[in-house]
């Protein structure tokens, strides 16, 4: 057998034939320089192959910059993408339904091309690590036979649609919303209407409002599973929101429709992508998520715009046929339901039991929940679960947006036995769902965008609150944390108890890795409310800032008052001062250990700044002036507390100009107060000169403050002001790492 | 079958490791990178000690990667070829042994611990399904060619031991020879 294409040929449909083909060509091309490397980055990444951090032949290793030479030489394979580096692969798993054969594909894969694990995405995807692109070709093949695509799993396009993963079997839902989850996914696929976006669209299913597996308020299109009563009869339908969004602003959805039916569902989905792609910004893909649309329109004319889209839309059976095909998808139990008959329970299966086991709305039946440690599970568990998933629950097995695992249909006899087999396959861990079960993303360990190292971070926090986990009380059991390596909120910071996100800081010449605390989001009600930062601490202090934090609200909590409600409660300011202790930054001398990230025993750097000229008067100036403007953010986080959102904006906008004014001033002592003066000095200096330029996110940041400082808000709202509290503390880490870049930071 | 796999893995296991913990091999590792110990285009260092039996510490490189691997529970040092392998299979599987001793030896010489690797038996798998399946047929023909080329490695045949019958699982051999590994190859040239 000479090649997996040959082999596979009968094994694959048609249509995936082709589009794997064609890219192979594209690959083709691109070595040989025909193809525009931007045009292939963007069908490569509409294939899932992304990435990963040092693939521009740069690497900073704790004492030099070193050149990787990778032998294909400057051959690359997007901007400043590398050829032979390394990178990541995604593959889209809809609703994170895997069967246990794609289970076994998917580890055959892992440890052939990976490095050996397979790793869980929030959005119920699979990514692997360190793949070479040449070798994406015949990774799709094997895909593509048992059922799997990577088509659109990134790039400008409808990324994984996600569900709930109990859907079918929840006590709370209205319906199963895993066949139309399907029957989107099969329609929105490589469909003609969804190659135009300018950034990506996600979409997410749930099946009730007011638990959180399907998070629809911060997707571009959420679907909430309604029914109703119409001439005496239980209708099903969906109440569609659209322009939610995390990122580095993020947006609560909006209501588009209140019931929708499924026949409709299609058709109106179509409708929304069509305008989207018709007015969705192309230019700056900052501003380009359907998010910026509908704020932009107003939801009342968004709502008008695919309403007349819909007029116009030519009829498709497709819309429809997938009706007819609903018991298709009727998920069938591999075994008979039994209740728990008294056989020998093994040690710790009471606690097993309470965190990892659900009892479904089908008697006799529950979802056992394997708990994955940073989203992270090898080939040969993937091996041994799929035997285990055969013999307990056949093909109902998910993924979870928590990263997770979940077998589903599993007769309340097995458990016990379930239980000793997943335990064999270290997989049978309890506490899923509690504190220690972090939500992280991949950070700096590889991605390029990453800041500070959230799975060392998360990993670190894991390991400490394991061995308490018995001691905790379950107020902060129950909490939830989810860890980003950056703004870009990937690890979904924002909804959790208590987030954190990535962030540096400088003290004296050298740079620390930060997170920033975010406090106040909610999980519940589908990511319900986000949380606000309320100020950045050392990487290395944050394990005793959350210890902090936790065993105040444990003795201060008002009985049944949960966390959200208790940080409201105390206060932004109360709670600034309890971290305040936390933030204090040591010198290299006094702690060099806070000089390093979790995980790495690299001095820490992100980049490759090298030595750079060290001011230090300048930067002692600098560092006053900029903690000015960080109080004064903070004046606008109390004063949205307190619902003075007029107060909450020109508090923002005027920390804006104050670090606007720390960078000027860095270099022209006398610029003065003058606002006007303030952002003219600041865009000639280190706008126009792109020197405040994000590597990944450009001027973005600038931006909020020239729109700012242009535009008094037309509307005055706890959304208006929350955005630019958010916009603020953004631009406010912009100027701390413009600074670090421009004034140079010595690392080692 | 002499057609040389698309990857290929040796893997040499502790003999002795009282106290070594993978969270000691992330700083060995990232020095590795700093001072070129070990051959190759060495890129990054990742940890995954949080999974059990995984594959533990690994040092991605461009030609080949070393991993601190626990794989089937057992802890050991693993030189994962992915390019540039040579056309024949003696001479791939012989820079594969090179690659393993030169860091069993470097981690010997910088490990916190009195550890200790056991140079006369290795895990030598094949990361290509395609042209070694783990098929009962296949295994025997690859068996077959593996004991001669161990043979030019170690002057004399090795006890060749199927790993897994599972077909899912890479067709892989646990080899064990009556003559160390340290002393049947030249002393690896490191980089320094
Ligand atoms: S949040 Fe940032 S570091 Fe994390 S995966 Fe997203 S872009 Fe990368």
């Amino acid at each position: 057998m000479t090649s997996w294409k040959e082999r596979l040929k009968d094994e694959i449909p048609l249509e995936m034939t082709k589009l794997i083909d064609t890219y192979e060509a594209q690959m083709s091309l691109r070595r040989q320089g025909k193809m525009d490397e931007k045009v292939f980055a963007e069908a490569r990444l509409r294939k899932g192959v992304y990435g990963q951090r040092y693939d521009n032949g740069q690497r900073h290793d704790g004492i030099r910059a070193q050149a990787l030479a990778y032998p294909s030489g400057d051959i690359v394979k997007g901007t400043d993408t590398l050829w032979d580096a390394p990178g990541m692969q995604r593959i889209k798993i809809p609703y994170g339904g895997l069967s246990a054969r794609q289970l076994e594909t998917l580890s055959e894969l892992a440890d052939e091309y990976a490095d050996g694990i397979l790793h869980i995405t929030t959005r119920q995807d699979i990514q692997l690590h360190y793949v070479h692109i040449d070798d994406t070709p015949d990774l799709m093949r094997r895909l593509a036979a048992v059922g799997i695509t990577t088509q659109e799993a990134c790039g400008n396009s409808v990324r994984n649609i996600t569900a709930c993963s109990l859907a079918g079997v929840c006590h709370d839902e209205a319906f199963d919303v895993s066949p139309y989850a399907d029957a989107m996914t099969q329609f929105l696929l490589a469909h003609d209407d969804v190659q135009d976006f300018g950034r990506k669209f996600k979409v997410a299913f749930s099946g009730c409002a007011g638990h959180a597996c399907g998070l629809v308020h911060m997707h571009d299109l959420g679907l909430l599973a309604q029914t109703r009563e119409a001439a005496g009869e239980l209708q099903k339908g969906f109440t569609v929101f659209v322009g939610g969004g995390l990122g580095t602003v993020p947006h609560q959805a909006k209501i588009l429709a209140e019931f929708v039916a499924p026949e409709d569902l299609l058709p109106l989905t179509q409708a929304i992508a069509r305008v989207f792609a018709r007015l969705g910004e192309k230019k700056n893909r900052n501003r380009a998520r359907l998010k910026f649309l509908v704020a932009k329109l107003g939801i009342d004319e968004f709502r008008g715009l695919v309403e007349a889209e819909l007029e116009s839309l030519p009829q498709d059976p497709r819309h429809t046929a997938y009706l007819d095909d609903d018991a298709d998808l009727a998920y069938a139990p591999a075994k008979a339901g039994l209740r728990l008959n008294g056989a020998p329970l093994p040690t710790g299966f009471a606690d097993w039991y309470r965190s990892n086991v659900y009892r479904q709305a089908q008697p006799g039946y529950s979802v056992v929940t394997l708990h994955s440690p940073l989203g992270d599970f090898t080939a040969q568990q993937g091996f041994a679960l799929a035997d285990i998933a055969r013999k307990y629950v056949g093909d109902n097995i998910r993924l979870t947006v928590e990263q997770n695992i979940v077998l589903r249909w599993v007769a309340d006899a097995d458990l016990p036995a379930l239980c000793r087999d997943l335990r064999k396959i270290g997989l049978g861990g309890a506490h899923a769902g509690t504190i220690v079960d972090i939500t992280t993303c991949p950070g700096t360990d590889t991605c390029k965008l990453g800041i500070a190292s959230s799975r060392g971070l998360t990993a670190e926090l894991r390991a400490r609150l394991i061995e308490r986990i018995n001691l905790l009380p379950d107020a902060v059991r129950e909490l939830k944390i989810k860890v980003s390596g950056c703004f870009n909120s990937c690890g979904q910071h924002h909804v959790a108890d208590i987030g954190f996100f990535g962030n540096s800081r400088r003290s004296g010449n050298h740079k620390l890795p930060h997170f920033q605390v975010v406090l106040g989001g909610q999980w519940q009600q589908n990511a319900g409310s986000y949380g606000l930062a309320v100020g950045a601490v050392p990487a290395k202090a944050v394990p005793e800032a959350l210890a902090a934090l936790t065993e105040r609200y444990v003795a201060e909590r008002a009985k049944d008052e949960n966390f959200q409600r208790w940080v409201k409660r105390l206060g932004r300011k109360e709670i600034k001062t309890m971290l305040k202790p936390f933030m204090q930054l040591p010198t290299f001398e006094e702690n060099a250990d806070f000089f390093s990230d979790w995980g790495d025993s690299r001095v820490y750097t992100i980049d490759d700044i090298g030595v750079g000229e060290c001011a230090g008067e300048v930067v002692s100036l600098f560092s006053m002036e900029i903690s000015k403007a960080e109080s004064t953010h903070f004046e606008a986080l109390l004063a949205l507390d307190d619902g003075d959102y007029r107060r909450a904006d020109e508090r923002a906008y005027r920390a804006m100009l104050l670090a606007a004014r720390a960078l000027v001033r860095t270099k022209f002592l006398d610029v003065g107060d003058d606002s006007d003066r303030i952002v003219n000095e600041f865009r000639q200096r280190f706008y126009d000169t792109e020197l405040v330029y994000d590597r990944f996110a450009k001027g973005k940041f600038a931006r909020y403050l020239f729109k700012r400082h242009t535009q008094a808000p037309t509307r005055l709202d706890e959304d208006y002001a929350h955005q630019i509290i958010d916009e603020t503390q953004l631009f406010i880490d912009n100027i701390h790492s413009a600074e670090q870049r421009i004034n140079g930071v010595i690392v080692g | 079958m002499t057609t040389v796999p698309k990857r290929l893995a040796v893997k040499l296991s502790l003999a002795r490791a009282p106290q070594l913990q993978p969270a000691h091999i992330v700083p060995i590792f990232q020095r590795w990178i700093q001072q070129r110990t070990v051959p190759g285009m060495l890129i990054d260092v990742i940890d995954y000690k949080h999974v059990p039996n995984g594959p533990g510490v690994l040092l991605i490189a461009d030609e080949a990667d070393y991993g601190w691997d626990l794989v089937g529970g057992r802890a050991g040092l693993r030189y994962i070829r992915k390019r540039a392998l040579p056309e024949d299979l003696s001479a791939a599987l012989r820079l594969c042994c090179a690659g393993a001793l030169a860091a069993a030896q470097a981690l010997e010489a910088e490990a916190p611990d009195d550890i200790a690797f056991d140079y006369h038996a290795l895990e030598v798998s094949y990361l290509d399904r395609l042209r070694y399946p783990n098929e009962a047929q296949a295994a025997a023909a690859a068996q077959a060619l593996l004991a001669t080329a161990l043979q030019e490695i170690f002057g004399a045949k090795p006890r060749l031991q199927r790993l897994h019958d599972d077909p899912r699982y890479l067709l892989a051999f646990r080899c064990v020879a009556g003559r160390s590994l340290a002393d049947s190859m030249p002393a690896p040239a490191l980089a320094g």
